[in-house]
């Protein structure tokens, strides 16, 4: 049996699929736009200047870095950890996302910015010391329900090594201020 | 009239002390350590009363435990290993939290970045080090340490100096030595001492000296001797470039030294002109006959 739909009710579901795509297309734009903002001043970076190519590295790098850390601190994955992190990064953060799956716990990062300043750059350019200032929403999660939420701007010191192709976070500890 | 006073008073009175319980019960006041260090015990302590569900989260921790409000909770070195800001957030009706610094225990060991492996003598600014002083928990230590770099060659001296840490980074850069070997890099902090090599080796050729004399397959040439200009001898393997130029035109023959000599046969009957190089570095020219 074929219903014959009146003109106007084409219409009404031609603009609610509109609105799903609108709304869709939406979420996906602000998921894009929650991806870590960084900022990096290298002009005090001694005693190596930091060529802008490297700046554009590490930008890139420690934005993929944060992102990563957010997911496996957010869904308590190991997986994220694998490619941005090395040496003692890597090892916290892997110690902190299992004590978080046996406790059902987690931590998500929203809204971040990180204003980082290179503080020292080594003579043969293998490693770079970092100051991030980083500004964001941090949420505590128990079995996935926010239990706690504050804003916090908080101090790391990083340090940065270069691999093959990337700089890769090799030490990133929280300091009381610079 | 008075009785209503008294009343009012009274229902005044129980209204306090209603809401005071009620603040007590729901809101927690958490005390946390001003200042705690790496691997020590640490003590929180939450006013009010009844029990409360207590979240630890911090570097490498993550806990969730049943407390009892207003007794002191004691958290364990192992607990604390890490250094960083650690989150405390206790919840009974309603959720509170504060947040405390663990900073890093004295320094223990130190991580030693020494460029390059191999070097030629001689050479400004050329080897460098940087060093990170971590404590046994491998937490960066950021409170300025002296650390003393001491470079020597054999028996000689190159370099002694004392630097304070930045911000937890310690460098220097120095010039090679003058005679090839092993130079010995040494970055000490109290009893902590990270040692490293860096192979120094000859530099460029210097005065490169050619002679050449004619036999009966053509011109035998060979080099003195081959040494930088701090005397130290090239290595075998380094290649020489013969070149010979005669009126039949121009040949080039490379040579490897070998034991400190490099050696070449060229074909040439007429006379020549023979040059050397090595490198950037020319050496002589030698001119010899025709054949006999």
């Amino acid at each position: 049996m074929i219903r014959n739909f009146p003109a106007h009710s084409y219409a009404r579901i031609s603009c609610s699929l509109m609105l799903v795509v609108c709304f869709l297309a939406a979420q996906y734009s602000a998921a894009a736009d929650a991806a870590p903002q960084v900022q990096l001043n290298a002009a005090k970076a001694a005693p190596r200047a930091v060529e802008p190519l490297t700046q554009n590295s590490i930008v890139r790098d420690y934005r993929v870095a944060w992102n990563s850390m957010s997911h496996a601190l957010e869904f308590n994955s190991l997986d994220p950890l694998n490619g941005p992190f090395t040496g003692e990064a890597k090892t916290g953060l892997w110690q902190s996302v299992v004590s978080q799956q046996r406790s059902g716990l987690g931590r998500r990062y929203a809204d971040q910015t990180h204003h980082l300043d290179a503080v020292f750059y080594a003579p043969e350019g293998d490693a770079i010391e970092l100051h991030d200032t980083a500004d964001y929403q941090l949420q505590f999660l128990d079995k996935g329900k926010v239990i706690h939420e504050e804003h916090v701007v908080a101090h790391y010191v990083v340090l940065m090594t270069p691999s093959a192709d990337r700089w890769l976070v090799r030490y990133l500890q929280a300091v009381p201020q610079f | 009239m008075r009785r209503l006073y008294l009343n009012s008073a009274n229902g005044f009175l129980a209204a306090c002390l209603v809401a005071a319980l009620a603040a007590s019960c729901s809101a927690q006041n958490i005390t946390v350590p001003i200042s705690a260090v790496a691997g020590e015990p640490a003590s929180i302590a939450i006013t009010g009363s009844g029990k409360a569900t207590l979240y630890i989260l911090g570097p490498g921790i993550s806990t969730k435990q049943e407390v009892n409000l207003g007794e002191d909770l004691k958290l364990r070195g192992d607990a604390l290993r890490n250094a960083g800001d650690y989150h405390i957030i206790a919840c009974s009706d309603s959720c509170h939290s504060a947040t405390f610094y663990v900073s890093a225990a004295k320094p223990a060991s130190l991580t030693f970045l020494v460029h390059p492996s191999r070097v030629p003598v001689a050479q400004q600014d050329a080897v460098s080090g940087v060093a990170f002083p971590f404590d046994q928990f491998h937490n960066l230590v950021f409170t300025p340490q002296t650390i003393n770099f001491q470079l020597s060659a054999g028996n000689a001296s190159l370099l002694n100096r004392s630097v304070n840490t930045q911000a937890g980074v310690a460098w220097f850069r120095t010039s090679s030595g003058k005679s090839a070997g092993a130079l010995q890099v040494v970055a000490s902090l109290n009893d902590f001492n990270a040692r490293r090599v860096v192979q120094q080796v000859a530099s460029d050729p210097c005065n490169l000296r050619i002679t050449g004399q004619r036999n009966a397959q053509g011109i035998l040439v060979q080099t003195e001797p081959v040494h930088d200009c701090s005397g130290n001898p090239v290595p075998d393997g380094t290649i020489v470039s013969f070149t010979a130029t005669a009126a039949s035109g121009k040949s080039t023959v490379d040579a490897p030294i070998k034991k400190g000599v490099a050696r070449a046969q060229m074909a040439a009957s007429g006379s020549a002109v023979i040059s050397g190089a090595s490198g950037v570095v020319m050496g002589n020219e030698v001119r010899v006959g025709g054949q006999p």
